[in-house]
């Protein structure tokens, strides 16, 4: 069974382009470009993996209440923090969160898929 | 740009509409009493599944907006059902209680379509606490007088207490699958449904089970009393076709003269009172 991955981004040109090379590695991918909608997905569905950005700009939300919210749900949820905003400020903010991992924007796809791998143990 | 999923889910032809039949069981005669309308979210999405689609619509606060798309599709498939089949059609509580236009809203769609009125029973369904009871009451009196009936969905779980029963007057109880399941070996969900009839009996409204998945547990609601029925046991939820293909409503035409009602635009959807959607409101002021 592939993985599945949840990816959270309001930038719905950059989460497309994730999910289609993710989905090219064999991983089953979901994509949410709002809080409510992340937070039902995260509800009904268990995800390996979910990126997410810490700041949702478009829609005035901070992505560091949703990785609170992933850790209450979930502990074996790894979170990847893929964000172009506040380095490394919002770095250590997040860590304190346990963020597993953090990839900086703008980013290589294969970069991603890297740490994907290293966290989630590949396909 | 892709619309957002709350903007997907105003436009009724992104919604459809599936029907579930709720039977009438005497004896050993078994007839349709009516047919509920399930709305589904959008083909092929996780949102198809309604228990997804409806719980982001809740954490949006958007269920006002979305139970009038839900009522367009619902009258657009209606019309394609034989004009003396009863419709029963899920509304939230808040869309009654906390949006003044709501009943307007419906009437013009079911008239829009020559869908007579009084084929529609209001399955009122709550998962937060109504606190515009007043509202609410109004509504459903308001509904009652276009000869609209009333059922008060998921009796015994929720928001579907005691004080909602008085303040609702249902003419249905809609007792929920948790209750009924394994009824005829626990006497404890017996006496839980045994004290649910007695007071729909005594409000004067009838009991309608849902969830049965048992020969056994139908039967032991035919001793209780209790003659309405819903449950995958006897027909799950289908398409207008399948339904058709299984002879239990007939194929009829579409009047002439009913107007299609398009879709509804966003636009539309709060032209009757209702507050901008959760995402639009942000999206204009970002």
């Amino acid at each position: 069974m592939a993985e599945k991955i949840l990816i959270i981004d309001d930038d719905e040109q950059l989460a497309d382009a994730y999910k289609e090379y993710l989905t090219s590695l064999g991983y089953r991918v979901d994509c949410a470009q709002e809080l409510e909608e992340a937070e039902t997905l995260l509800a009904h569905f268990s995800y390996s993996v979910v990126i997410t950005d810490l700041r949702l700009s478009k829609l005035g939300f901070g992505g560091l209440d949703l990785v609170k919210h992933i850790r209450e749900l979930s502990l074996k949820t790894r979170i990847i923090v893929v964000t172009g905003y506040g380095w490394p400020e919002l770095k250590a903010e997040a860590s304190a969160h346990q963020v597993d991992a953090f990839v900086k924007k703008p980013t290589r796809l294969s970069d991603l898929a890297k740490t994907i791998g290293s966290l989630a143990g590949g396909v | 740009m892709k619309p957002s999923l709350l903007d997907t889910l105003l436009d009724p032809d992104q919604l459809s509409v599936c029907f579930q039949p709720i039977f009438l069981i005497r004896g050993e005669s078994n007839r349709l009493y009516c047919l509920e309308a399930l709305v589904r979210g959008p083909r092929g999405t996780n949102f198809e599944r309604a228990d997804i689609v409806f719980d982001y619509v809740r954490r949006k606060r958007a269920e006002a907006v979305v139970d009038r798309s839900c009522v367009v599709a619902i009258c657009d498939a209606a019309m394609d059902l034989p004009p003396q089949v009863r419709i029963n059609v899920n509304v939230h509580a808040a869309t009654l209680g906390h949006k003044p236009g709501f009943v307007e809203f419906f009437h013009n769609q079911a008239k829009r379509r020559h869908l007579a009125l009084d084929r529609f029973t209001i399955e009122i369904v709550e998962h937060a606490p109504t606190c515009n009871i007043p509202g609410l009451t109004d509504g459903i009196t308001a509904l009652r007088e276009l000869g609209v009936r009333i059922a008060l969905d998921d009796v015994g779980l929720g928001q579907s207490n005691y004080r909602m029963m008085l303040d609702c007057h249902p003419e249905y109880f809609k007792l929920d699958a948790y209750f009924v399941l394994g009824l005829s070996v626990d006497p404890k969900r017996r006496a839980v449904v045994e004290s649910v009839a007695t007071l729909a009996s005594a409000l004067g409204s009838s009991v309608v089970a849902e969830g049965v998945e048992s020969s056994q547990d139908l039967a032991q609601l035919g001793r209780m009393g209790i003659e309405l029925v819903q449950a995958n046991l006897l027909c799950p939820a289908l398409s207008l076709e399948q339904l058709q293909a299984r002879g239990l409503v007939a194929a009829t035409e579409k009047p002439q003269s009913a107007q299609p009602a398009g879709n509804l635009t966003t636009l539309q959807a709060f032209e009757l009172g209702s507050p901008k959607p959760f995402a639009l409101a942000a999206r204009q002021s970002s």
